[in-house]
């Protein structure tokens, strides 16, 4: 028996799958991983023959929720039931068996494979080649979906990937396929004759699909039905008749931006200390910036928001020499500096503190001192020694301005709290941009006093010239920090908004992809 | 016999155990899991294939006895590894450890054993090849079954699939509906069997006796030569023909009366394992999660 997953093996004692009810019902599932409460209580319905759009910004929860249903993550607390049956999803095997078939975001798709080997990977029985080659061409030219069984994955472009994975679910003849972000990676036309490929698994085969999203015009136009998360949690339900884009953008980013607490630190000058001109960049074959413009002058504080995937953490990558770009130049202070070259930013002047600067930016093991010096030994050095009595006395001013809590010269940084542990790597950062400072999530992981001080520090440099670019996901972090707000879509920034004109709805728009 | 015709029977006869455990240390890669302790499970399987065909006074059982050997040795690092998630290589290392002390210290008969050797008629007889290639101990013929039947395993079953996805794509494995660690276990336990069959062979059909710490390092230098194979069967069993040849010549040079210094001729395998590893290692044809742990749920 040769087949591309286990068959549906009915419960004893539980009824026959009810031929009207929904495709899934989700109740009540929770998650929490540590302290982070993922889904908090969601229920969800799932019809046949619709396109379920699931919208919402990064963290919101969506993605955890669908691998909840795909067994990837088991829930806390909750059922599911699929097809009027509360079922138990405790692998990804069990949900193939229910007819349950998700194309991920990433890594479903193992690259030394060739493509057949990709498809027929979780079937059972026999492993036949030709037959699954056969199989393979019968479903891609029923959907029109063009593949190629016997290339290596490695080889394929990134809609070509998507396609094979695409296949690899329509295969298993799902009653429910859910995609992640499936159109993030692609042009246009391709996305469009993917929604149109979905749209066929509706109509014609009255399957279900679930389209996570953070696309606002795509969900508009492609879903039947809207569901909005965030903080875990389902804020909100919409057919596609009531949808409404601008009420959509709204309850993605959310009502509860702050006012902006005090005008940002001083007024920009005249001179431009960073332009990243026309910037196009491939990372593991996923193109991350099409088409990338920004300018930032002396004393400006510029706010970069989007969502995952935009090219905000592209960009962070490319300001601390780690991405090389295909097209597009990168100027600081007016001199041309080759992006990818180790160090070249930095030797530029451009300081960039990591937004995993707990994991990248710190050695545990060293003491608070140490850690505090890593980076630049020359303030603490006399005649090529590290000088112990400079390296203290330093630390101890440092530890004493960023009040740096439960903290001597020589406590070892892993005796710190994490908040402690953050506080010793952005003083580090801080105090060593020269004409650039890039912040990525400056608020993360600080408490409310550390995050004052932060911004405090943030406006103290931009007050003495230093151009800032402030990456954050947390857009209240932006709104009260910066003077201008760029918001990128897809590689490049789809707009622009000063503090007084950034509102919840202009944001929830651009982030979704729709300049004005 | 010839010089030619003495080193070639010597390189030959020198890697068979190499080879024996080399299809186990390759399909063990290929799922991920990188065994430093088949040192530790050719040499348990030396002493455990020995033992066994000295008590059963029959060479097939001992063989018999030395893979269950290996595989009791595969069992512990698999389950200490895969099912604990402690780090193979510090198990691996210190079940090496541990069968070093524990062979050397369990004592051992010393009646020699004798394997018959499998001699063809008529193609024996060939000029230079003959000798080595056609009168070997039986035992050395079950490669020539064992390898295909790895390959067909390894490349055209399920099995082998899932194996290979495990080693290069872990996480798209799981999301697809493959028990990764389970893979892993199996694919451990496979190469506990062969590299007991490459223990016992060494013991059992070269030797005919058990020295503490006989395997020296031929472990080793199989991990290495997956490593030259670029995690191809056929590379990987052409680098075991290379390393035992480079043994042979350290046998043979003294007896065909050039005149080296024999620590530095035993070192020679080892040195060319380096060398190719040092020439070889940048075209990085490696499993992608080679050793890398897998965790479910972590992305």
């Amino acid at each position: 028996m040769r087949s591309f997953g286990r068959p549906v093996r009915a419960a004893r004692g539980a009824e026959a799958p009810d031929a009207d009810a929904p495709a899934v019902q989700l109740q009540g599932l929770t998650k929490r991983f540590g302290p982070v409460l993922a889904c908090a209580d969601v229920s969800m319905t799932v019809l046949r023959g619709r396109i379920h759009g699931l919208l919402g910004q990064n963290g919101a929860g969506k993605t955890t929720l669908m691998r909840m249903l795909a067994g990837l993550v088991r829930p806390d607390a909750g059922r599911i039931l699929v097809a009027g049956r509360p079922v138990t999803v405790t692998d990804p095997a069990t949900a193939t068996a229910l007819g349950i078939a998700m194309v991920h975001q990433h890594f479903s798709l193992v690259g030394r494979l060739r493509v057949w080997e990709n498809v027929a990977l979780g079937g059972r029985g026999r492993l036949d080649s030709r037959w699954t080659r056969r199989e393979i061409g019968r479903v891609a030219d029923g959907y029109g979906l063009l593949v190629d069984p016997d290339r290596r994955v490695d080889e394929l472009t990134t809609s070509e990937r998507q396609r094979v994975e695409l296949v690899k679910c329509l295969i298993r003849a799902p009653q429910v396929l859910i995609l992640d972000e499936p159109t993030s990676t692609l042009t246009p036309p391709e996305a469009r004759h993917l929604l149109s490929v979905l749209r066929r698994v509706v109509s014609d085969e009255s399957r279900a699909v679930v389209l996570i999203s953070h696309d606002l015009d795509e969900l508009a136009h492609a879903a039947d039905e809207v569901t909005v998360m965030r903080d875990g949690a389902v804020l909100a339900r919409r057919s596609a008749a009531e949808v409404d884009v601008g009420e959509l953008g709204r309850l993605m980013v959310g009502d509860q931006l702050p006012a902006a607490v005090a005008a940002p630190a001083g007024e920009p000058r005249e001179q431009v200390r960073l332009r990243i001109r026309d910037a196009w960049a491939t990372q593991a074959r996923r193109p991350v910036l099409r088409g990338l413009d920004l300018r930032v002058r002396a004393g400006e504080i510029v706010g970069v928001a989007g969502v995952e995937g935009s090219g905000q953490g592209a960009l962070a990558d490319l300001l601390s020499s780690l991405l090389p770009l295909d097209r597009g130049n990168v100027e600081v202070d007016g001199n041309p500096v080759p992006p990818g070259r180790p160090g070249a930013m930095q030797r530029a002047g451009v300081g960039v503190v990591p937004e995993d600067r707990h994991v990248s930016g710190c050695v545990l093991d060293m003491s608070v001192a140490e850690n505090l010096a890593m980076t630049d030994l020359g303030p603490v050095s006399r005649w090529g020694f590290v000088s112990r009595g400079r390296l203290r006395q330093r630390a101890e001013a440092t530890i004493r301005e960023f009040a740096i809590g439960g903290a001597s010269p020589d406590t070892p940084l892993r005796l710190l709290s994490g908040g402690n542990q953050q506080r010793v790597v952005l003083a580090r950062e801080l105090g060593a941009a020269a004409s650039v400072l890039v912040v990525a999530q400056p608020t993360r992981g600080l408490d409310a006093a550390a995050v004052e001080h932060v911004f405090a520090r943030i406006g103290g440099l931009a007050a003495q010239g230093v151009a800032v670019l402030l990456i954050s996901s947390d857009l209240a972090d932006i709104r009260r920090l910066a003077h201008r707000i760029v918001v990128l879509h897809r590689g490049a920034v789809v707009g622009e908004l000063t503090q007084a004109t950034a509102d919840p709805q202009r944001l929830g728009l651009l982030l979704g992809g729709r300049p004005e | 016999m010839t010089g030619l015709e003495l080193v070639l029977a010597s390189a030959l006869r020198l890697s068979v155990p190499l080879l024996f455990a080399a299809l186990g240390e390759w399909i063990a890669e290929r799922a991920g899991a990188l065994n430093v302790s088949l040192e530790g499970m050719m040499l348990a399987a030396a002493f455990g294939g020995y033992v066994g065909a000295v008590a059963t006074g029959s060479s097939a059982l001992g063989l018999l006895c030395a893979a269950a050997t290996g595989l009791s040795v595969a069992l512990a690092q698999s389950g200490m590894s895969y099912r604990l998630t402690v780090d193979a290589n510090v198990v691996g290392l210190t079940l090496n450890v541990l069968v070093l002390g524990l062979t050397s210290y369990l004592p051992a008969p010393t009646e020699p054993v004798d394997v018959p050797h499998l001699t063809v008629p008529g193609l024996s007889a060939l000029p230079v090849v003959g000798g080595a290639l056609f009168d070997q101990p039986w035992p050395a013929y079950l490669l020539l079954g064992l390898a295909p039947a790895l390959w067909w395993v390894g490349y055209r079953t399920r099995w082998g699939l899932e194996l290979r996805a495990c080693g290069d794509g872990p996480r798209a494995a799981d999301a697809s509906g493959v028990d990764v660690p389970r893979r892993r276990r199996q694919a451990v336990l496979v190469c506990g069997a062969f590299a007991g069959l490459g223990g016992g062979y060494l013991a059992v059909a070269e030797v005919g006796l058990f020295n503490p710490n006989m395997t020296a390092g031929r472990g080793y230098l199989v991990l290495a030569a997956v490593i030259f194979g670029g995690w191809t069967l056929r590379g990987t069993l052409a680098g075991c023909l290379l390393f035992g040849a480079a043994d042979a010549m350290r046998l043979a040079l003294p007896a065909l009366g050039y005149q080296f210094n024999p620590q530095l001729l035993l070192a020679t395998p080892y040195l060319l394992a380096l060398l190719t590893m040092t020439v070889l290692a940048r075209r990085g044809h490696g499993p992608a999660a080679l050793g890398v742990p897998f965790r479910r749920g972590l992305t």
